[in-house]
């Protein structure tokens, strides 16, 4: 591994998505979207009415246990940044799929990966820097709409709302998990632009990886499940096993020759 | 600098090359010939250690395909068939990626010599996907050089561009010749090989004749002169026949076509002989064959035998 060479790699692929507008509104969407939203329901919720909230009042959630101490209608803000908190952690899965999944079709398409293998970079260079050029832009705004959101709330809302936000299940969860989806998410977009022509349709791949993210919040939000740190735990441990399954199909189908001549 | 042997590559049930054996000496322009699908630009891979040879092997520089790739693509430089630029980046920044990726000592230096070089200094900030395809060609071919390699691959240098674009980027492969750099150029443009390439291999999967350009037309058709006459006369064919040097006359419709050993020394003899037969002799040119008559005449021979 020559980290020269894998640096060469990701400034490139920084600089072409720099200059990619398709690539620049989807990263800038997402997040802008997510955040305001969050921010949006917390500060309306906040100056509804106490008694909406109230057990058989239409807007008011079943607390779990864990909970039943918190005042209905801060319980169920708590309860809905939650659920918008699963929907964060969907950005850094979003993403690295058509960046990964546009940077390999996309060199393709214009025909420059035949000369660029047929320099001395190795594949495996070459497959660490188109890696991590897409997962780190994933990762920061995962982290800075993690950020903002936090920063909103401090700011409209009530100390034990914000507390509630940045407490270990999340902030651990933002550290551990955003990476591990980004990875996942990159080796998915290694293994579709292997066998399709349009990142688009690789970027469907991921669907599969949002049913059980979407699944868990609703077991959440259901009151079937309790985030806890022990629940995080586990769902490390998964992502950690998905992930080393699906990057090492990744880098059995990431080689020469056939990136270079499966296609036509 | 090049030497393969019995080199062969198949997909699946399809042979593209087939049992090649070459040698291209250090310094030497060496054109690669032959119809579509021929199997040049599969040669080509595998002499760059970008796909694996089915059979056989080649050495590149003296590194063995398969066994030193990464010595190889260390000291080739490849112009491949489209020029697989990035377009979104200026052409700076797409020739300093490759100088970078091959670890070139001062590559701001080997950039400005190159986009000079190449005419393309004054625009290296725009974007090269608004470039001519000339231009773009240009600088793939920058871009092959920029590490000063002692082998340089052109893959049809100049097919797709339009007949100016391309006597410019012939113009300027033909400044690289003695440079002391091995060139390996596929081409169907059979004038360009003859006026660029020291040897020429026509290849279609098997090698079916390598040599000089003038050692390919002589060994097809010989020397041999045309003779122009103000009008023909039916006694000079035997005339000319029973001449000790000559191996063949035939008649054309404005004199004769004759081949013989050595022009230079028997023509006096022949003219000779000639005006003495009452000959009234316009011209005496030596007969020339472009590469394409060789080239077609090669093919057609080579599908006979098939
Ligand atoms: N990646 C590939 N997979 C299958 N067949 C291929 C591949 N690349 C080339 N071929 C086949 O190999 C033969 C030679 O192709 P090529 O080397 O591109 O010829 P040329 O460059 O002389 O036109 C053709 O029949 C072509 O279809
Ligand atoms: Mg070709």
């Amino acid at each position: 591994m020559n980290t020269q060479r894998i640096r060469v790699i990701i400034s490139k692929e920084w600089m072409d998505m720099g200059k990619n507008k398709m690539v620049l509104i989807m990263m800038a969407l997402m997040p802008v979207l997510l955040v305001g939203m969050v921010l949006g329901t917390t500060y309306f919720m906040a100056r509804a009415p106490e008694q909406d909230f109230e057990p058989g009042a239409g807007s008011g959630i079943a607390l779990p246990p864990e909970m039943a101490h918190l005042d209905p209608k801060t319980g169920t803000i708590i309860m809905m940044n939650d659920q918008y908190m699963f929907y964060l952690l969907l950005i850094p899965m979003a993403l690295p799929v058509y960046i990964a999944a546009y940077s390999i079709i996309g060199e393709k398409e214009t025909r420059s990966l035949e000369p660029l293998l047929a320099t001395p970079i190795s594949t495996a260079e070459l497959l660490v820097g188109k890696t991590i050029a897409a997962v780190t832009p994933a990762v920061l705004l995962a982290w800075g709409s993690f950020a903002f959101t936090a920063l909103g709330m401090y700011i409209i809302a009530s100390p034990l709302i914000f507390e509630y936000l940045v407490r270990p299940v999340w902030t651990l969860s933002m550290a551990i998990q955003a990476p591990l989806f980004a990875l996942l998410s990159t080796s998915c977009g290694v293994i579709a632009s292997s066998r399709m022509n349009d990142p688009r349709a690789a970027q469907q791949v991921t669907a599969l990886f949002v049913v059980p993210v979407v699944g868990l919040s609703m077991l959440v939000l259901m009151g079937r499940l309790y985030l806890s740190l022990q629940l995080l735990l586990w769902a490390t441990l998964l992502m950690v096993l998905v992930n080393v399954g699906v990057l090492w199909l990744a880098v059995k189908l990431f080689q020469r020759e056939t990136i270079l001549t499966r296609w036509k | 600098m090049i030497r393969t042997e019995n080199l062969t590559k198949r997909f699946g049930d399809n042979l593209a090359v087939d049992d090649l054996t070459l040698e291209v000496a250090q310094g030497e322009v060496f054109g690669f010939l032959g119809p579509n699908g021929a199997g040049k630009t599969t040669t080509m891979r595998m002499l760059s250690a970008l796909v694996a040879p089915t059979g056989g092997t080649a050495w590149v520089n003296g590194y063995q395909v398969g066994v030193q790739n990464a010595e190889i693509r260390a000291s080739i430089g490849l112009l491949t068939e489209s020029p697989g630029l990035y377009p979104r980046l200026n052409a700076e920044q797409n020739l300093s990626i490759y100088a970078r990726l091959h670890d070139v000592d001062d590559v701001a230096g080997q950039l400005r010599t190159y986009l000079t070089l190449l005419g393309l200094w004054e625009r290296r900030h725009e974007p090269v996907g608004g470039f001519s395809k000339g231009m773009q060609q240009k600088l793939a071919i920058a871009r092959a050089l920029v590490h000063e390699p002692t082998v340089l691959f052109l893959d049809e240098p100049t097919s797709a561009l339009d007949p100016e674009a391309a006597r410019v980027v012939r113009d300027f492969i033909e400044t690289l010749k003695g440079e002391g750099r091995t060139i390996f150029i596929c081409t169907h443009n059979l004038n360009e090989a003859d006026r660029l390439c020291d040897r020429v291999a026509v290849i279609k999967q098997r090698l079916i004749r390598v040599d000089t350009p003038a050692a390919l037309r002589q060994g097809l058709y010989g020397q041999s002169v045309r003779v122009r006459l103000r009008e023909p006369l039916s006694a000079l064919p035997a005339v000319v026949e029973a001449l000790p040097f000559v191996h063949g006359v035939s008649e054309m419709p404005d004199g004769l076509r004759v081949s013989l050993d050595d022009p230079e020394a028997d023509n006096p003899t022949l003219i000779g002989a000639l005006v003495e037969a009452g000959a009234a002799i316009q011209f005496v040119e030596r007969e020339s064959y472009s590469l394409e008559q060789v080239y077609f005449d090669l093919m057609r021979e080579s599908e006979e035998a098939a």
